[in-house]
């Protein structure tokens, strides 16, 4: 837990309330409650808020300040909509000046119900907040960290079109070592990749939120099989494939040797396998021109 | 240990405990001000996780050369206190201390928001309002102990000088006493005289120095605060500095009646507080000053 949660400024905005919780609002702050107590604060400065508390639907004079406030805040920062106008408009919600709820200008992350409010449930509210700030925090921090850095996870559904263009994209100095345009890779259909991705295990590499390589494997009876190993070329001999390997060797539990497959003529993967600790073992042939290398490993 | 082994060791202890100690006071501060108003009030720790938070915060500005002005703030007030518990000249402490402050103004002029503006405003007239007196301080001490050298001034009534008799500090400069804790409100920033920046009333006007800062700006400005309590604090220390067991207690007791003039007065306009802080200086600041060039005699019979 970050201190975050430890001291979260609060700014309350009347959007157009009736004051009925813009009352229970402040009826926090009393000694029957004193929100104080878990370093609640009510400043009035939105350049110093954590978290936005308003009332009252919004109407079209409030809609830009509104707006302002919420622009004003500093990261990382959530919204919460107290009351039943603030939340859906309540019964102005069909008045001509009135825009509805507070969500049709800002994004809101609490909805507290109550006309008005209790403040037993503002609190509530406010603390339910006070999660999403954390995981928003945390989330902030995540992508400030990994800036310029590798991340290997496993990939996702979402994530096929964008592996399968990098290897698209890896593959082509293979087609011209070759000079076969047709090679198994090139040919690939997104289609193809979303039934691989049903009974195979994809990973992919990530550096700033961007895909630069992929490999994917599964076992059958014992033997792990690797294949598709794609690197950007911009990324390439950067230690990324290597890595890559590893993943999915330490995902495919189950299996007890592994193999891989290149072409003869590729003797950067064959160097890259050799020093993984990869032996040939048998050779066959993809068509008249190129051959397939097999290689094996033992865990 | 030689005088300079030990400077360092005070310079030490300043840079890390004396942060610690400011946060722990504002910390008691608030526990206190809730208990005066019947709630139950934040952990003691909690100046702690503000300033946490604030550094987790994204720094908003207006211009990006306000927090320039927000670090020379800190590290003025570092330094003046730095030079303070190193056993330094008085006079440049107070300058220093100045100095600082000015910082600080510029920094909010910088940011040049009507909130902001209004903020540094005020702020030069609290200092035009304390000034005099805490000149008149140092001016008094150096009469009494003839030094303003903060050692020198320590030491003076532990001085066995038979020969020459004198009163211990604190009786020959009660005026200067009284005064000093009058303007310490200002510089705690306490009602009745938080008028630029209020520790408690976080809605208002008042909150106008801080208007533009967030995040690590924010956060500076409060660790600066630290340093500045712990400094304004020792100032009063050094009126007893010869026996702590009187002065610790003193020095608690000048900080929790700062804290009911809080929970009890309203804030006065600016007006008033220049006027009453000038009122003070004359009549405890250099009235004190007086009896001290004049009055000898009377101060003898206080004499050991």
């Amino acid at each position: 837990m970050s201190h975050l949660v430890k001291s979260p400024w609060i700014i309350h905005y009347d959007a157009s309330s009736c004051n009925g919780c813009d009352i229970e609002v402040l009826a926090c702050l009393t000694p029957m409650y004193d929100v104080e107590r878990f370093g609640i604060v009510n400043t009035g400065n939105p350049k110093h808020a954590d978290i936005f508390l308003i009332t009252g639907s919004v109407n079209e004079q409030t809609r830009s300040v509104v707006k302002n406030i919420y622009e004003q805040m500093p990261e990382p920062k959530v919204v919460v909509a107290i009351g039943i106008c603030a939340s859906s408009g309540g019964i102005f919600r069909e008045c001509y000046n009135v825009a509805g709820g507070v969500d049709k200008v800002i994004p809101v992350d609490v909805f507290v119900p109550g006309c008005a409010a209790r403040p037993e449930s503002i609190i509530d509210g406010v603390v339910q907040a006070l999660g999403i700030l954390e995981k928003r925090h945390a989330y902030q921090q995540s992508v400030e960290n990994s800036i310029g850095q590798l991340i290997i996870s496993q990939a996702e559904e979402s994530d096929l079109p964008e592996i399968m263009s990098v290897q698209k994209t890896a593959y082509q100095s293979e087609a011209e070592l070759y000079n076969d345009p047709s090679l198994p890779p090139l040919q690939q259909t997104l289609e193809q990749l979303r039934e691989a991705f049903k009974t195979q295990i994809l990973f992919k590499a990530v550096i700033n939120g961007k895909v630069v390589g992929s490999i994917r494997g599964y076992t059958a009876e014992g033997t792990g099989h690797i294949s598709r190993l794609s690197v950007h070329p911009y990324f390439q001999s950067k230690g990324i494939g290597k890595k890559l390997v590893s993943a999915i060797e330490a995902r495919l539990t189950e299996a007890k040797r592994f193999e891989i497959f290149t072409w003869h003529k590729s003797s950067r993967n064959l160097e890259l396998y050799g020093k993984l600790g990869y032996r040939e073992f048998k050779t066959d042939q993809l068509n008249s021109a190129i051959n397939r290398v097999y290689l094996e490993k033992a865990k | 240990m030689n005088e300079t082994t030990v400077k360092l060791i005070a310079l030490g202890l300043y840079l890390v405990l004396g942060p610690v100690l400011g946060c722990l006071l504002g910390g008691i501060d608030r526990k206190i001000s809730a208990r005066m108003q019947s709630r139950i009030g934040p952990p003691i720790l909690q100046p702690w996780y503000d300033f946490r938070k604030l550094l987790l915060k994204e720094n908003l500005v207006v211009r990006r050369s306000q927090n320039f002005y927000v670090f020379f703030y800190l590290l003025f007030m570092v330094f003046t206190g730095g030079l303070f518990f190193m056993g330094g000249d008085l006079l440049l402490v107070v300058f220093s201390l100045t100095l600082a402050s000015i910082f600080m103004v510029l920094g909010a002029y910088k940011a040049s928001s009507p909130y902001s503006f209004l903020g540094a405003e005020r702020e030069l007239l609290q200092i035009m309002a304390y000034e005099p007196m805490l000149l008149l301080v140092i001016v008094g001490l150096y009469m009494i102990t003839g030094s303003f050298s903060v050692t020198d001034i320590l030491a003076f009534d532990c001085t066995a000088d038979t020969a020459k008799i004198h009163a211990p500090v604190i009786l020959q400069g009660a005026g200067l006493f009284l005064g000093l804790i009058y303007i310490l409100t200002i510089k705690l920033r306490k009602s009745p005289f938080d008028l630029s920046s209020s520790h408690h009333a976080h809605q208002e006007l008042v909150r106008g120095l801080t208007t533009e800062f967030s995040g690590r700006a924010m956060a500076a400005i409060e660790l600066a605060h630290w340093y500045e309590t712990v400094l304004v604090l020792g100032l009063v220390y050094l009126f007893l500095g010869s026996c702590w067991w009187l002065a610790v207690p003193v020095v608690l007791l000048v900080f929790f009646l700062e804290l009911v003039a809080d929970n009890t007065c309203s804030r006065v306009k600016w007006q008033m507080a220049v006027k009453s802080s000038w009122i003070m200086a004359v009549i405890f600041g250099v009235g004190n000053v007086l009896v001290l060039q004049y009055w000898k005699p009377i101060l003898q019979m206080f004499g050991k």
